[in-house]
């Protein structure tokens, strides 16, 4: 990495992870990229594909299949990060990881994962921004597959200008 | 004219029946020229340009933007990652 003298020093040394894949999501190996030694504090979030849904509109669920516009998801998932760390200038690491593909029950599909030198520095609520902003603003969309047949998955949050 | 590639997601895909276009536009042509003319030329998608969500080059696009000249266009409806 060459040097980049507009950057502040802290954006240099701070570890962002962010990607769409059709692999295990590997959180050891996540966590170890963005665990710095001023670490101390990690907030995971992970989300798993539920093959028996009991709230609102009750079903079983086969699989799900994944789909992205992959090179447009990697660069909102990087206004994401970049949002979190104007938020929370605390936040050290942060991964961002959205498996797609046909998953399974308890397969996990998405991984956010903040780092921060202790847990009350709004470590927590910087995983639970990303989350939600990824299903705001990055392109993915996920087809159900059960025993009564498939369906798209349709989310309902519409971008504003400049998201 | 103005050459542009359009790529379609989910369900958008599914009735278009193809992953992307390539097309012709004129020049200057909207955001909302695009949805009337694909709603013209593309049956199929008709009922589905009302609630569209429109990228151009990644970026999220709106009714009033001009298209630029050889674009990368998206049209796809509301994400549902996680």
């Amino acid at each position: 990495m060459g040097s980049c003298p507009s950057l502040p020093r802290k954006f240099m040394e701070f570890p962002t992870i962010f990607s769409i894949t059709e692999d295990e999501i590997d959180l050891n190996n996540l966590l170890a990229k963005i665990t710095l030694s001023s670490t101390g504090a990690a907030a995971i979030f992970t989300g798993m594909v539920r093959g028996m849904t009991s709230r609102g509109d009750a079903h079983e669920t086969e699989y799900l299949e994944y789909e992205a516009y992959v090179p447009m998801a990697e660069e909102k998932m990087k206004q994401v990060a970049e949002e979190i760390r104007a938020r929370w200038p605390t936040v050290e690491g942060i991964a961002i990881v959205q498996r797609v593909g046909k998953l399974f029950p308890k397969t996990p599909t998405v991984l956010i994962a903040c780092t921060a030198a202790h847990r009350d520095t709004g470590v927590f609520e910087a995983a639970r921004y990303g989350i939600d902003r990824l299903k705001e603003i990055v392109p993915i969309w996920k087809k159900e597959v059960g025993p009564g047949g498939e369906f798209w998955v349709e989310g309902d949050y519409i971008p504003k200008a400049g998201e | 004219m103005n050459h542009v590639k359009l790529l379609f997601f989910a369900t958008l895909r599914d009735r278009a029946g193809a992953k992307s276009i390539e097309l012709d536009v004129p020049a200057e042509l909207t955001v909302q020229g695009l949805k009337d003319k694909i709603s013209d030329e593309y049956p199929n998608l008709r009922d589905s340009m009302s609630s569209v969500i429109i990228t151009i080059n990644r970026e999220y696009a709106f009714d009033e933007a001009v298209i630029p000249l050889n674009a990368e266009l998206a049209m796809f409806p509301p994400v549902a990652g996680g």
